[in-house]
């Protein structure tokens, strides 16, 4: 956490925000607005360069673009976009004659950008729709695809998720630049352990309920997975199909923990964190699986307990009555000591708790409806 | 809206098609490179291109031949919500 403040940052359908404290987090300062009136699917800072910020913007008029802020938010300014390889002849790429060849296909929107390991402090990733990963080792000046993701085999029978073919869930382990996980909607996550070159699929005993074989190798919409702040080999998985728990690095099979009695109703949602505070924990926002909103009439974040192998929930569905949607980036924690948890709905309402999930309070500022939370 | 990255409203090209008018833009202010085009070649979904008043978009678009007597406008559509 640089300085004494704690600030959010948050991406919402019309820009933006940065929401600053100091570390009591008790009352929140809201900046105005950046990139006012532009989808903004993934705000994030850069702990390796403190005030460096990256904001993943799309734009119906422009098309993505990837933006900087070198002062923590108070001015952007855009840096090089991936893109796709342009076509030479300028002509509309596709292959009516053999429908599996791969197609290239131009970058649709940009979903999450995530800084590289810490012993490489100049290298970011991008992950983009159409299912696209690519790398850059000289902090956005360039970017090179990562060949084996967005050339992989088994491209042909990839299709997209409702909010497209994104390639939304990008994790350095921290122990070794090395060893990456990805998650991609509607095809599940993969795992690499040469940073990059070569990919294999974990997603054994993850249910697909919408395919005839329910437990494929790929195909599961895997909506985002968080990494234990203590122990990488654990993960925690909410899926399309549940949430879940894994022990051993994602290779091998999940637990569903969304069917361990005393839990959510619905095991549905898109949303998941982890606090560095809180090892062994894991935070949810169920949803229901038709409407996508919360159950029980208000909003609701629930803890999932791994070292106990039980839940309980944070907050009662009075506290904040209504039908809540929440993104996949809608929830993060802070760094400190009680956990800060951070929920931002669609619907534009940021709530937070300042202690572990023992109180909680909306931020006074109705923003546009939000995509992503994150906190620096 | 184009002014963020073109900074004037008017200009003459020796382009002689619509999609060589883009790219004479694109080397004179590289800002814009990218934003009226995505890397198919295609023009961007808001994108509308007007010559001498008709509307060429989804017609012969780029293909669209220029001798330096035509009256080019690029606008964006007033959509979204």
């Amino acid at each position: 956490m640089a300085e004494s403040k704690v600030r959010v940052l948050v991406g919402t359908r019309k820009g933006t925000y940065i929401v600053e404290s100091t570390k009591a987090r008790k009352t929140w300062k809201v900046g105005a607005v950046s990139n006012p009136g532009r989808e903004i699917y993934h705000v994030v800072s850069d702990p390796r360069h403190p005030g460096h910020l990256y904001a993943a913007v799309n734009s119906g008029f422009w098309g993505p673009i990837l933006y900087r802020s070198p002062n923590w938010g108070r001015s952007w300014e855009e840096v090089t976009t991936p893109l796709t390889e342009p076509s030479k002849d300028r002509k509309p790429m596709f292959n009516d004659a053999d429908p599996t060849a791969p197609v290239p296909r131009p970058v649709q929107n940009l979903w999450h950008v995530e800084p590289g390991h810490a012993s490489e402090p100049n290298t970011l990733f991008i992950g983009v729709d159409p299912h696209f990963l690519f790398r850059s080792d000289d902090l956005a000046k360039t970017w090179e695809p990562v060949k084996a993701i967005n050339e992989h085999p088994g491209r042909k029978d990839w299709g997209p998720g409702a909010g497209g073919a994104c390639l939304h869930t990008i994790i350095v382990d921290p122990r070794t630049p090395k060893r990456m996980h990805i998650g991609l909607s509607a095809v599940g996550t993969f795992r690499s352990d040469d940073a990059g070159e070569h990919w294999h699929p974990t997603n054994a005993k993850v249910e697909c309920p919408f395919l005839p074989n329910p437990y494929p190798e790929t195909g599961q919409c895997v909506h985002h997975v968080a990494l234990d702040p203590d122990d990488p080999d654990v993960a925690y998985r909410q899926d399309h199909g549940g949430m879940y728990v894994h022990h051993h690095g994602m290779d091998g099979d999940w637990e569903r923990i969304g069917k361990v009695k005393g839990g959510p109703k619905d095991d549905f949602g898109f949303a998941v964190a982890t606090a560095a505070s809180r090892p062994g924990r894991a935070y949810f926002v169920p949803l229901t699986g038709e409407a996508r909103t919360t159950p029980n009439g208000g909003l609701q974040v629930w803890e999932w307990n791994d070292p106990a192998h039980k839940w309980r929930t944070l907050m009662s569905p009075r506290t904040f009555a209504g039908d809540y949607g929440v993104h996949r980036e809608g929830l993060a924690c802070d760094r400190l000591d009680p956990a800060g948890i951070y929920v931002g709905t669609t619907t534009g309402q940021l709530v937070l708790s300042p202690d572990a999930g023992r109180s909680w309070r909306q931020v006074p500022f109705q923003f546009p409806g939000i995509h992503s939370v994150s906190v620096a | 809206m184009l002014r963020e990255f073109v900074p004037t409203t008017s200009l003459r090209s020796d382009a002689v098609t619509v999609g060589g008018l883009l790219d004479d833009l694109e080397r004179r202010f590289p800002r814009l490179k990218w934003k009226l085009r995505d890397e198919a070649g295609a023009l961007r979904r808001y994108v509308h291109v007007f010559v001498d008043g008709v509307n060429v978009t989804r017609g012969t678009a780029l293909a669209t031949p220029l001798d330096g007597t035509h009256s080019v406008e690029i606008l964006h559509s007033i959509a979204g919500g």
